[in-house]
């Protein structure tokens, strides 16, 4: 007998709790809000009634607190974060003599050339985004031309039409610079930075130019920050290269 | 002394004394008339030898882009053309004309340009449409693709001392001769033969005019007609003939003939544009018939002189049967005094009077252009903008400032009619507002409205106008939470808990007590929720938890420029400032975190087409875009959700986030909205601070969805595009919790990566089978004390 009902008190136990997991599932019944559908279909007009109808909330759970803080915000008025630092001329320790023949290292591959504003327009590209690298195409042949302030009206016109076209910003900060407005170039180039994203060849290009904003500025330590990042992303930038050059052979002349 | 011996003999001394005193009088007189008359030669002189005609800087909206693959709707682009100049072609299209070929074709030959730093010449374009999208563009002479073309900008304004005299000066040699001879049959037949003043000629004229029973001919010559034009008014007194005849002998003793008619004939007034005086043959020619001088007709040249005696009675955009008529009397004229020969009589008479549409420049924008006086006068002395001939041109959209010109005039009235108390009280008691237009990612002011009515209020209530914005500056209190979180070191997110329960909050020995609205509290809610119902209490814990130095850090960060003081309602907007800073704050946040410089005036060029002036667009990075596209995401909720779904409920369904503002006392009411596109700030209120009694949900939403419906109609859906590092997750918005299925409630929230919430909602826990781990975490963690 009592084996018996150990048979019958087992299934009914798991038939409870099933239900109960049920009740769970299908929604609050004794709440009477109708379940969600799957859909999860949000009311438009939607705006919850007064907490009173609620009971209290229980108290929020500690979350755990995260190994190293997210970055919140760049701190914009910070000296921007150098590279680890290299060895500069007048700084390096006399040299030990070396034991054996240091390994020849291999050169870094140079970045496929992205420089194409047109050939980034597809039958897929958005018509704002089209017309935006059009005229930032034309911005630039003006600016190679050497007409800067014409190149400059044409390439506002980018941004005014796109404003997430990295190019027209990045074009934009090229015509200041041609203009000797070096702090309104570095400004486009921040705001140009983020919609790069991880686009070697483009970044190598922001970096460099903003290693000639901060040379003509004479900040030589920027610049050959920025110079050593443009070549990071891309070793064959030769702006870059010529420029930590320049500043490598001068011994870095002027403030720092 | 013996010629005064009769003098002597005069038996009579009055006699003698009043001779004495005429020939003083007439020394004198003589004296003071030579003294007039050298005077007046000044005056004469100068005017000729100097600067003759004010040359009225002129004001051009901003220019329109079109591209392919644009929408732009038919109607749009027939209005633009219109307001434009633009005519309907007839035949062969010709330079300034445009038709609609087919229902999806539309040809247009477009009007010469002088841009700053280059000279437009007028192509022929075809423009196909599908739909409401632009699918090509073609040059109709060379057959070749064109991606994108600027339709020139419209003149909006002129600055001018107190007449706008547009005037194109000519010389003598560049005005068709049978122009010249028929002015001159008309109006001064014997031009050659008098000396300035012509007697002869008043007495035809008298006999002219008794005979036709009417006043048909002037007995004024030209040279009087030129000084009344020059230096006089038109009232009819003696002294003022007097003074017209004088310096008309005096120019024709110092002038030839010839100085004096090209002068007339580039001086004398030949029609009004709206607010534009048209002055001048050339101007003329250009504004009846859109030529120029060298290609007037006979017909065309009649016409003209005929326009001279009264140029609003036969213009022909007036009547085109008294413009007929009075051609018809030049024509004949023309014949009797042989100018022209039968044959071309006959020809001029067939000629046709086409009727056309005149489009007025009406000195739109008023408050938009005191605002660029004030703008200009940095670099600008008054008489250089009145006379030098400056061209200025600005980003506004005319289109843009009507709209939003007719949204504050059409819901203020409205306003009023809802609730009457809100009526005119007095002359200073009167319903005001004010709307802003900027574009987000250059700065460009694209419409102002200062106030209702510029006619009877100049103030201008966008920049001069300082006003507390109340809930308006509750985004900056929570933006500075998402960035510096609280002093304690507590992270905020947007489903953060807060407590929106009644407190006090003790700040350097004073203590202050927020209010909610209508004294109703939400006990905790989430960050987010807090933001939609604009909680007050909840606002201020917030702040008080980040510390008001760094929410008013972020509001100067953004743009505030009015001192902010470092006291706790300032949180809830205490302190004054301007709608122009509002929305320039705010259009930091649209534009992805970059703050730009409002710009009103772009480029500002000389008569020579030198460039005096460019103002480029001036950008900075001010806050990351991560945090800026998290706070559109909580602020798309206010609209959504929040205290300005009214803007959905009266159509406006497009992606766009905001905020309302209501002051204490309901003093002001605000709102600033905004698509990534296109940013408006509204206000509503009283000038002498008088209660308004509504809240920026009731007085300003509905004039901003009325206007930003009409601004956004026909152009492309866009919305807040999320920046990498930002993850979206769905929330319960009464627990902050991640959402389960037996959440009755779910919204989508935005949270830096790494920030979002990790657990379930705890108020509508998973089951046994969505979620076995969490629910046996559930089940099992109360054992152990958890």
């Amino acid at each position: 007998m009592g084996r018996r009902i150990d048979h019958l008190l087992l299934p009914a136990a798991a038939l409870l709790a099933a239900l109960g997991a049920a009740s769970c599932e299908t929604g609050s019944i004794y709440r009477g809000i109708p379940p969600r559908s799957s859909s999860r279909e949000r009311p438009p007009d939607y705006y919850p009634p007064p907490r009173e109808e609620y009971p209290p909330p229980p108290q929020p759970q500690a979350r755990a607190p995260l190994e190293r803080p997210p970055l919140r915000e760049e701190d914009l008025n910070e000296p921007r974060p150098s590279p680890p630092a290299t060895p500069r001329r007048g700084d390096i320790p006399p040299a030990s003599p070396p034991t054996s023949a240091p390994p020849t290292p291999m050169p870094a591959p140079a970045v496929p050339d992205d420089s194409s504003l047109l050939a980034k327009i597809t039958p897929s590209t958005p018509p704002q985004r089209a017309v935006s690298l059009r005229l930032t195409e034309e911005g630039r042949k003006l600016l190679e031309a050497g007409d800067h302030s014409r190149a400059l009206s044409r390439l506002e016109k980018t941004i005014a039409v796109d404003s997430t076209n990295p190019y027209g910003y990045y074009y934009l900060a090229k015509a200041h610079f041609a203009l000797g407005r070096h702090q309104e170039s570095l400004r486009f180039l921040d705001v140009a930075e983020p919609l790069f994203g991880n686009n070697p060849y483009w970044l190598a290009e922001l970096y460099a130019l903003r290693g000639e904003d901060y040379r003509a500025l004479g900040s030589y330590s920027r610049a050959e920050s920025s110079y050593s990042e443009a070549l990071r992303f891309n070793p064959g930038n030769r702006t870059a290269a010529d420029g930590l050059e320049r500043i490598q052979g001068e011994g870095g002349a002027g403030p720092r | 002394m013996k010629k005064f011996r009769w003098l002597k003999k005069l038996r009579l001394p009055s006699l003698k004394i009043i001779f004495l005193s005429l020939i003083v009088f007439l020394v004198l007189f003589g004296a003071l008339g030579a003294w007039y008359v050298n005077y007046l030669e000044g005056i004469v002189t100068a005017k000729f030898e100097g600067s003759k005609w004010p040359h009225p800087s002129k004001i051009y909206s901003d220019t329109a882009l079109l591209y392919v693959g644009m929408n732009l709707r038919r109607e749009d682009l027939s209005e633009k053309l219109r307001r434009l100049g633009y005519r309907e072609a007839r035949g062969q299209l010709n330079k300034g004309e445009y038709r609609f070929a087919k229902a999806d074709t539309v040809e247009i030959y477009l009007h010469d340009f002088a841009y700053p730093m280059e000279m437009f010449k007028g192509i022929p374009i075809r423009i196909g449409f599908q739909g409401v999208a632009v699918t090509r563009m073609e040059n109709l002479a060379t057959g070749e693709d064109v991606f994108s073309l600027e339709l020139e900008p419209e003149l909006i304004a002129g600055l001018y001392d107190r007449v706008w005299q547009e005037r194109r000066v000519v010389t003598l040699a560049q005005v068709p001769p049978l122009l010249v001879r028929a002015v001159l049959a008309i109006e001064d037949e014997r031009f050659y033969r008098h000396r300035g003043i012509d007697p002869i000629g008043v007495l035809r004229a008298i006999w002219t005019n008794l005979r036709s029973g009417g006043v048909v001919q002037g007995g004024s010559t030209l040279t009087q007609q030129l000084m009344k034009n020059f230096f006089l008014t038109d009232e009819r007194t003696l002294h003022r003939k007097l003074k017209e005849a004088i310096m008309a002998l005096i120019t024709e003793r110092k002038y030839s003939k010839e100085e004096i008619l090209e002068n007339y004939l580039n001086q004398i007034y030949l029609g009004q544009r709206g607010s534009q005086g048209i002055f001048g043959v050339s101007q003329a020619t250009e504004f009846y018939f859109a030529k120029e001088l060298s290609q007037l007709s006979t017909g065309e040249i009649a016409l003209m002189a005929g326009l001279i005696r009264a140029p609003g009675r036969y213009s022909p955009y007036r009547s085109v049967e008294a413009a007929r008529q009075r051609r018809n009397v030049v024509l004949g004229k023309m014949l009797e005094e042989k100018l022209i020969s039968r044959r071309q009589y006959d020809a001029a008479l067939k000629e046709v009077i086409v009727r056309r549409e005149l489009i007025k420049v009406t000195n739109d924008a008023p408050y938009y252009v005191d605002y660029l006086r004030r703008e200009l006068a940095e670099n600008y002395k008054q008489e250089q903008l009145t006379k030098e001939g400056l061209v200025i041109f600005t980003s506004l959209d005319l289109a843009m400032q009507r709209m939003a010109e007719k949204s504050l005039a059409d819901g203020l009235k409205k306003l009023e009619e809802t609730y009457p108390y809100l009526k005119k009280r007095g002359e200073d008691d009167n319903l005001e507002g004010s709307i802003i237009v900027l574009k987000p990612q250059t700065g460009e002011i694209k419409a102002m409205v200062g106030g209702r009515e510029y006619g009877k209020s100049q103030f201008n209530r966008i920049f001069q106008s300082r006003r507390q914005p109340g809930s308006v500056f509750k985004p900056f209190v929570y933006l500075a939470a998402l960035m510096y979180g609280g002093d304690n070191g507590k992270r905020f997110t947007p489903a953060t808990m807060v407590d929106d329960s009644q407190f006090t909050w003790d700040y350097e020995g004073q203590s202050w007590q927020p209010a909610n609205y209508r004294g109703e509290y939400f006990g905790t809610v989430t960050l987010q929720t807090a933001l939609e119902r604009s909680l007050n209490s909840a606002t201020a814990r917030v702040a008080r938890d980040v510390g008001i130095r760094h929410v008013r850090d972020i509001a100067y960060r953004l743009g505030i420029q009015s001192p902010l003081p470092v006291v706790p309602s300032v949180a809830l907007g205490a302190a004054e400032v301007t709608p122009l800073e509002v929305s320039v704050a705010f259009a930091a946040l649209a534009n992805g975190g970059v703050r730009t410089q409002p710009i009103a005036v772009k480029q500002v060029i000389d008569q020579e087409a030198r460039v005096l002036e460019k103002r480029d667009i001036q950008v900075e990075k001010v806050i990351t875009p991560q945090l800026a596209f998290l706070m559109n995401y909580m602020m798309k909720g206010v609209l959504d959700r929040g205290t300005a779904r009214a803007a959905r409920q009266l159509g406006f369904t497009r992606p766009a986030a905001g905020k309302t503002g209501t002051t204490n006392d309901t003093k002001d009411a605000w709102f600033v909205g905004y698509t990534p596109e296109l940013l408006a700030v509204v206000w509503v209120g009283f000038d002498n601070g008088t209660k308004l009694g509504l809240s920026g949900a009731q007085a300003a939403v509905p004039i901003w969805t009325d206007f930003m419906k009409k601004a956004t109609a026909g152009t492309a859906v866009t919305d807040f595009a999320a920046p990498p590092g930002v993850k979206l997750m769905d929330i319960d918005p009464l627990s902050g919790g991640r959402a389960t299925p037996n959440c009755p409630t779910v919204i989508q929230e935005a949270f830096l990566d790494g920030e979002e919430p990790t657990g379930y909602c705890p108020l509508h826990p998973y089951g046994l089978l969505s979620a076995p781990a969490d629910f046996i975490n559930r089940m099992v963690a109360p054992l152990f004390g958890r």
